[in-house]
């Protein structure tokens, strides 16, 4: 842009600039250090929210890709009291040891024996909340993506899961619902 | 410099200015929204769209401040060239992969979505802007404190 770039003006320049991206680097870390801290421990206490994300249509054919929302803790009491469902991603024998009361198991692992007969005891318009072993479990978020790609269309991801749901002291259920 | 160019240059400035103040306010307040518009240009890491979040609309608002203040003109409209140029190349790098995404350059709330090449034409305009100011910045011959020579 400047006509003398390599001027002793656009030196100064440059490292102005650059003092001014370290200088807002800095606060900015600052202001959210812990949320960056959580996200590169993976102890992110919201995910970041995936929207829909369509391809556009380049040909004949749409293809689409959807990512569940992420809910928090202080959320869930209101979508159940509207009726959402809680479903447990985790292997059978974890949610058989310990599961959040109410919730059914639909384990990731065994999603394509068991979409069929989800499918039919569960509408599409029925909201889910997908939960797993906590921050850092992807298998709800796995299972979500799945779920919406089977039809379904409220699919939310509680990451505190089931760690944070018991430390929380909320009602836990054992053994096969 | 003439006072047409005059009203140009503080036209551009101050536009910019507003333009930036607002988009890295509204983005600093709610990082966590922002951080999923970046993560739906699905180019970085899961945790580095919290340190992006985090950290651009500082940027953003302080070259504002500097913008609006009329000090350290050029810097910060160096930074914000820079910027622009990376959104630009984003903005075309998603719509050559079909993705039809929000552009998340302002409210990360918002309902209303910004299409990426709606964005594209945006952040071109952007740049003219930049541009004009920069090189009226370099004309121009009003006082700035440390740019003494210009």
């Amino acid at each position: 842009m400047s006509s003398l770039p390599l001027s002793p003006t656009f030196k100064r320049i440059l490292l102005e600039a650059l003092i001014l991206t370290v200088l807002a680097f800095t606060v900015g870390l600052s202001a959210n250090y812990k949320l960056v801290m959580n996200a590169f421990t993976g102890k992110t206490v919201v995910a970041p929210i995936e929207q829909p994300v369509a391809k556009a249509p380049p040909t004949t054919t749409v293809v689409t890709q959807a990512f569940p929302d992420p809910i928090e803790l202080d959320e869930i009491d209101e979508l159940l009291s509207e009726g959402a469902l809680l479903v447990d991603a985790r292997n059978i024998d974890d949610y058989k040891a310990g599961h959040l009361k109410g919730a059914i198991s639909l384990p990731l692992g065994k999603i394509d024996s068991m979409l069929a007969s989800f499918s039919q005891q569960v509408a599409e318009d029925q909201t889910l909340i997908l939960y797993c072993n906590g921050f850092g479990c992807p298998d709800s978020f796995d299972l979500g993506i799945l779920l919406i790609e089977a039809g379904y269309q409220q699919v939310r991801v509680y990451e505190g899961g089931f760690p944070e749901w018991r430390d929380e002291g909320r009602p836990i259920e054992e053994g096969l619902q | 410099m003439s006072l047409l160019l005059t009203v140009v240059y503080h036209l551009s400035r101050l536009t910019l200015a507003g333009v930036f103040l607002y988009a890295g306010y509204i983005k600093a307040d709610d990082p966590v929204a922002f951080a999923g518009q970046v993560a739906n240009y699905q180019i970085l890491p899961y945790a580095w769209n919290f340190l992006v979040a985090a950290t651009l609309p500082y940027l953003e608002v302080m070259c504002g401040v500097l913008l609006l203040l009329n000090k350290r003109v050029r810097p910060a409209l160096l930074v914000l060239f820079v910027l622009n140029l990376i959104f630009m190349l984003l903005l075309s790098y998603t719509i050559a992969r079909g993705l039809d995404i929000d552009c998340g350059c302002f409210n990360p709330d918002s309902e209303s979505k910004t299409s990426p090449l709606m964005a594209l034409w945006r952040d071109a305009g952007l740049l003219l802007l930049m541009i004009s100011a920069w090189l009226l910045r370099y004309r121009q011959s009003l006082p700035e404190e440390g740019d003494a020579g210009e």
